[in-house]
């Protein structure tokens, strides 16, 4: 009899990952998840936390609202965590994520208030090599389970058929599909987070708008794509200043890579970034030019 | 060269369990129509000729009932509660198969879940996922339910939904989104308490 011994398995599965899976009050509304990470450490989902104060986890093990101090925040991988203190509650379990492949059942796991746990069942539909999200976060793994992550799941886990997590899920990262954070990433962030409450980011200090390049200069110029990004601000004392980037040159290229959208451009300024040189290539009156700079580092004001 | 050996027996068999189970489910699972709505499905609840429905797929007195082997059976409403969405229909068939029923309280966040009904007027269709919740949907609601990610579609209604050895766990009633939303066992249970269903005698306004 497989099919109970595999039913009984998914709900033993849930069951330990719902150990560690909170409820994270942080909105008006329908309460999201976390999951406890680290002793006195809970993981959850930024888009789901709309205030800085005020914020408690529950879990039914423990009575009452547990309240919880944001450590910090990373909205470019759509983290946030949370120091409590120490709970009486188990850490999740880790999966290794290199032993993930397509095709393996996941389970996505929430708490998303005082009914109970809930679950959703999917396998995993693409495990892929590491990448930028489009405010620039660095993940480790692209990792999407063909799965529905129902109200107030982002924040919970995914875990495999031993309720061992994979990653975090979120529904903020995307608009198209929901996502996984992997494992590894959540524990760069976190580590990052609780030491100084913030990622450091890279900085050019400019503001900038996408525009259209005219077509006689796309193929003037030579360049792939009409798109280009217009600098319609520069910040006194910033690295764009200081490498004299004037207002109304347009960007077309950061280090070798072509930018036709801001986002390109918040894509190339990782933490790793800072303090490298890197060649912009503008239009600048008509004529390409190439502007050397060394990335600054995002002013903590900024967040 | 090097190759990889996978031992696809166990999802051979997984898929044959699969298959019996669809089976042995479809043979417990009945249409009903003509008590005034479009129709939908039902559960055999007791060999002596009760089925259990929703009571939006018979809000009226008088129907039919068909069995999974094509038989169909005038039917009668003999208990029904809109609130909790419930229908005792009784036939006059004695010796079915019925369904075997397990306590709702016991089902477990994660246990794989399966439906049987009619949709869209094709009977016997199968749907499968896992339990979402058991209970209520908010902290104040009045009802109790049990939520499985298994895909309804109307005509699904009133039908089983059941655990991985076929033991049916609730009624399916309502479509949540993605989320099908059934009437726990242990309800239906609470709603036919007193009720006796004899073999022979179908039930009267007046006893002679």
């Amino acid at each position: 009899m497989l099919l109970p011994d595999l039913s009984n398995a998914l709900a033993d599965a849930v069951e330990r990952a719902g150990a560690s899976t909170v409820s994270v009050y942080g909105r008006d509304r329908l309460p999201s998840s976390g999951v406890h990470w680290r002793p006195g450490v809970v993981i959850t989902a930024d888009h789901a936390l709309e205030r800085d104060e005020e914020i408690s986890i529950a879990h039914p093990d423990r009575a009452g609202r547990i309240p919880a101090a944001l450590a910090g925040r990373d909205p470019t991988t759509d983290l946030a965590v949370l120091r409590v203190d120490p709970l009486s509650l188990p850490v999740a379990e880790g999966r290794e994520i290199d032993s993930v492949k397509v095709g393996h059942l996941v389970l996505a796991v929430g708490r998303p208030g005082e009914a109970g746990m809930s679950a959703s069942l999917g396998v995993m539909s693409a495990v892929g090599p590491a990448w930028t999200t489009w405010r620039g976060g660095k993940v480790d793994r692209f990792l999407r389970a063909d799965l529905d992550l129902y109200d107030g799941f982002s924040g919970g886990p995914l875990v495999d058929t031993q309720g061992r997590v994979i990653g975090i899920n979120t529904s903020g990262l995307s608009r198209r599909f929901d996502l996984t954070i992997p494992r590894s990433t959540v524990n760069r962030v976190a580590d990052q987070l609780l030491a100084s409450g913030r990622i450091s980011r890279g900085y050019l200090g400019v503001g900038m708008q996408p525009v259209r390049i005219s077509d006689q200069l796309v193929s003037a110029l030579n360049l792939a794509g009409n798109g280009g990004v217009i600098v319609i601000s520069v910040e006194p004392g910033q690295p764009a200043e200081r490498a004299g980037i004037l207002m109304g040159d347009v960007l077309v290229e950061l280090d070798g890579a072509r930018v036709s959208d801001p986002e390109d451009v918040i894509a190339q300024l990782s933490s790793d970034r800072i303090g490298a040189k890197i060649t912009a290539r503008v239009i600048r009156a008509g004529r390409p030019a190439d502007v050397q700079l060394v990335v600054g580092e995002r002013p903590a004001h900024w967040e | 060269m090097a190759t990889t050996e996978y031992d696809v027996r166990g999802a051979d068999f997984l898929a044959e369990e699969c298959a019996g189970l669809a089976d042995s489910l479809r043979r417990v699972t009945v249409e009903v129509s003509g008590f005034g709505s479009g129709g939908g499905s039902g559960v055999i609840w007791h060999p002596a000729g009760l089925i259990i429905t929703n009571a939006h797929v018979a809000p009226r007195t008088r129907g039919v009932v068909e069995l999974w082997d094509g038989q169909t059976f005038d039917a009668l409403v003999i208990r029904r509660s809109f609130e909790r969405d419930l229908a005792a229909v009784w036939i006059e068939a004695p010796n079915l198969t019925a369904a075997p029923v397990r306590d709702s309280t016991t089902v477990r966040v994660g246990e794989l879940a399966f439906a049987v009904g009619a949709p869209l007027g094709m009977p016997g269709t199968l749907t499968a996922g896992i339990i979402h919740s058991v209970g209520r949907v908010h902290p104040r609601a009045r009802r109790e339910w049990v939520q499985a990610d298994v895909t309804l579609l109307p005509g699904n209604s009133g039908g089983p939904l059941a655990d991985a050895r076929g033991y049916v766990v609730g009624i399916n009633s309502m479509i949540a989104g993605p989320l099908a939303l059934a009437v726990p066992s242990s309800d239906v249970l609470r709603f036919l308490s007193g009720l006796i269903v004899e073999p022979v005698t179908p039930p009267k306004n007046e006893a002679a």
